[in-house]
């Protein structure tokens, strides 16, 4: 009946109490809708990397990846691909010819990344193949094509069928020169990576470095981004003398971002409830001091003050939790629907670009949040009842009692 | 043993540096049945009197002692239990709970005893019945007139099964029709039920009805008539 009693009592003044409830809805609104689309913002920043080149896993000589000399290949890849088909869990994966060299076109000239790739193997790890937006992903028979991003062909001022000048440093330490014809030109959520990366055939690579196979990079695409962890570890078992790297390890910017991100959040609601704890309080002490007589009454005929100071408790928690649970519904409902037709910030894409985030944005909520949130509410409504509880239960019936 | 014995009691208000002596070493028995007023003017100490059998302040100096317990050394939680147990509180103000029907008002103070649910329910609805409320059941105090009002309070004070009913004014804010009703009310319970009413009151009217009435004067007993039995008991 304390219960009762209590949430009786919040609508005893309608107006103040619904003044207090939207404040918190709102504020709860706010707070957790632009989290959602921060959140959204990153992952699908990282499924956009995770897509474009990281993959899930990548398997390279040790020290290749801070060094990306060209004689430091894998050695024996059949040895490697043998111990990744020996696993479950493992969605597919592909082998690059990974060298760094300089892209060159009458007018000017850029250090790049050249990738050399076996197109249908990477079509099934990657989704550049669906970022070409003119020409196409090596589908012509012709020798020497080249796929490059836009951001480089403007830079170059280049365009479908020019001629592109590769050079870079041969096996012998000798500098190749390749001339390439553009076959196709992709545009990705990355600005950096369009600028950067080239792709070539793999076999048009190894007849230029007089090679069989040249292999520095296999990248691995799991089933599961769960399972991404346990797959490095089975693979660093079994190929003790190479390096295993996660997405993780291989951008940790994204890493830091994403661990650091549910703090942010956390942080972000708890400044909104921390300032609605102010009103709150405000609003159940001219509750309180409204009901003097009434609480005086109560004491007198035989209510405990710890009763009264519950009853003043539960009369904060479910105000603020009725106020809580609107905000998160709204949240919530926002959320999934913006979450299904994205939410379009083209007018930012050069922006976004730099940092590989697509200008359609996605937000996403993770359950857990609620679960956190719902404890911060009636956190927050516990310190916000304390003072006016006090005040209360200080009360002394006889004074009290004939209050008007 | 009385039902209540109040010895050589004394109330001093510390107000600032001038202390105020409302209560002056008072001494007063109310037996079990008795139907008694206590008078004065403002100021007589008649409030200060009530407070002190209602355990709802502490004396200065001296005992109440009621149904053999000396409860102006009691810890607040125990005075707090013991008002609950003992003590049925009638205000001048009414004092229900406004969110609760007169069935849920009733029911509040058995709850607090933890009374089980049905018979708590069944007990409100035949003490509202007894104050003639039975149909009133689920109005709340804002649907009922003030008459209506402090019959739901008496029954309130009765739900606890009390030693004693104390009330504080309680005809104050009613017109004299409906405080005679009231008042019809509270002698019927108390030949009925033997049940013990001790009230303050201003209203000559009132003061006819009661059997005993104990006068206040700066603080003292003055007088205390037992009215239609021809005898007095000065201080």
């Amino acid at each position: 009946m304390i219960i009762l009693l209590a949430w009786k009592n919040i609508w005893r003044n309608k107006k103040r109490s619904f003044i207090i409830i939207a404040a918190t809805a709102l504020g709860l609104w706010g707070g957790l809708f632009a989290t959602a689309i921060m959140i959204g913002m990153w992952e699908t920043a990282i499924d956009a990397a995770i897509n474009r080149d990281l993959s899930h896993l990548q398997i390279h000589q040790d020290g290749f990846t801070t060094e990306k000399q060209i004689n430091n290949f894998i050695e024996n890849p059949q040895t490697v691909f043998n111990a990744i088909s020996s696993l479950g869990e493992i969605e597919n994966y592909s082998a690059r010819t990974v060298i760094e060299g300089m892209a060159s076109s009458p007018t000017s000239s850029r250090g790049i990344k050249i990738l050399g790739i076996d197109p249908a193997n990477e079509k099934k790890i990657t989704d550049n193949y669906k970022k070409i937006i003119e020409g196409s992903y090596f589908e012509k028979d012709i020798r020497n094509q080249i796929v490059i991003g836009k951001k480089l062909a403007d830079k170059l001022k280049l365009k479908m069928n020019s001629k592109l000048v590769c050079s870079f440093q041969g096996l012998d330490a000798s500098i190749v020169y390749a001339s390439f014809r553009i076959s196709g030109i992709f545009s990705t959520e990355s600005s950096t990576f369009d600028e950067m990366n080239v792709f070539v055939l793999q076999s048009d690579l190894n007849r230029l470095l007089n090679v069989k196979s040249l292999i520095h990079e296999i990248a691995i695409r799991t089933k599961s981004s769960l399972v991404v962890d346990t797959i490095k570890s089975q693979l660093k078992l079994k190929l003790p003398i190479l390096a295993v790297d996660s997405w993780k390890d291989l951008a940790p910017e994204f890493r830091l971002t994403q661990e650091t991100l549910y703090i942010q959040m956390y942080f972000f609601v708890g400044i909104i409830l921390f300032a609605l704890l102010f009103g709150i309080m405000n609003t159940m002490l001219m509750s309180v001091l409204e009901r003097v007589r009434e609480f005086g009454m109560l004491m007198a005929v035989g209510m405990k003050r710890i009763r009264v100071f519950l009853l003043i408790l539960f009369e904060t928690i479910m105000l603020s939790l009725v106020g809580g649970m609107i905000g998160v519904l709204l949240a919530a409902a926002t959320t999934e629907y913006f979450a299904i037709i994205g939410i379009n910030l083209s007018a930012f894409t050069e922006g976004l670009a730099i940092y590989g985030v697509s200008p359609m944005l996605y937000p996403d909520l993770p359950l857990n949040v609620y679960f956190v949130l719902s404890i911060m509410i009636v956190s927050t409504s516990i310190i916000a009842a304390i003072y006016p509880s006090y005040k209360a239960i200080r009360l002394q019936p006889a004074v009290a009692i004939r209050t008007f | 043993m009385s039902l209540i014995e109040l010895e050589n009691l004394s109330k001093i208000y510390d107000e600032t540096a001038v202390p105020v002596e409302a209560l002056k070493s008072i001494d007063l028995k109310i037996e079990k049945g008795e139907f008694t007023s206590i008078v004065g003017p403002s100021g007589s100490g008649k409030t200060t009197l009530l407070n002190m059998i209602g355990g709802l302040d502490r004396p200065t100096s001296g005992k109440v002692i009621i149904n053999d317990k000396d409860i102006s050394t009691m810890k607040s939680d125990q005075l707090i239990d013991f008002r609950l147990r003992n003590i049925g509180f009638v205000f001048q103000a009414f004092n229900l709970i406004p969110v609760f029907t007169a069935k849920e008002n009733v029911e509040f103070i058995m709850l607090l005893q933890k009374v089980p649910k049905d018979e708590r329910e069944r007990r409100a609805i035949e003490l509202l019945e007894s104050v003639g409320l039975k149909e009133r059941a689920e109005n709340r105090p804002s649907e009922l007139s003030g008459g209506q009002q402090q019959r739901v309070a008496v029954a309130r004070a009765l739900a606890s099964k009390p030693s004693f009913v104390l009330a504080d004014e309680p005809t104050a804010n009613l017109d004299s029709e409906t405080a005679e009703s009231l008042l019809d009310l509270m002698e019927q319970l108390n030949h009925e039920y033997q049940m013990t009413f001790v009230f303050s009151t201003h209203d000559a009217k009132v003061i006819k009805r009661a059997r005993r009435v104990v006068t206040l004067e700066d603080g003292k007993i003055k007088s205390d008539i037992y009215q239609n039995e021809k005898s007095q008991i000065n201080s």
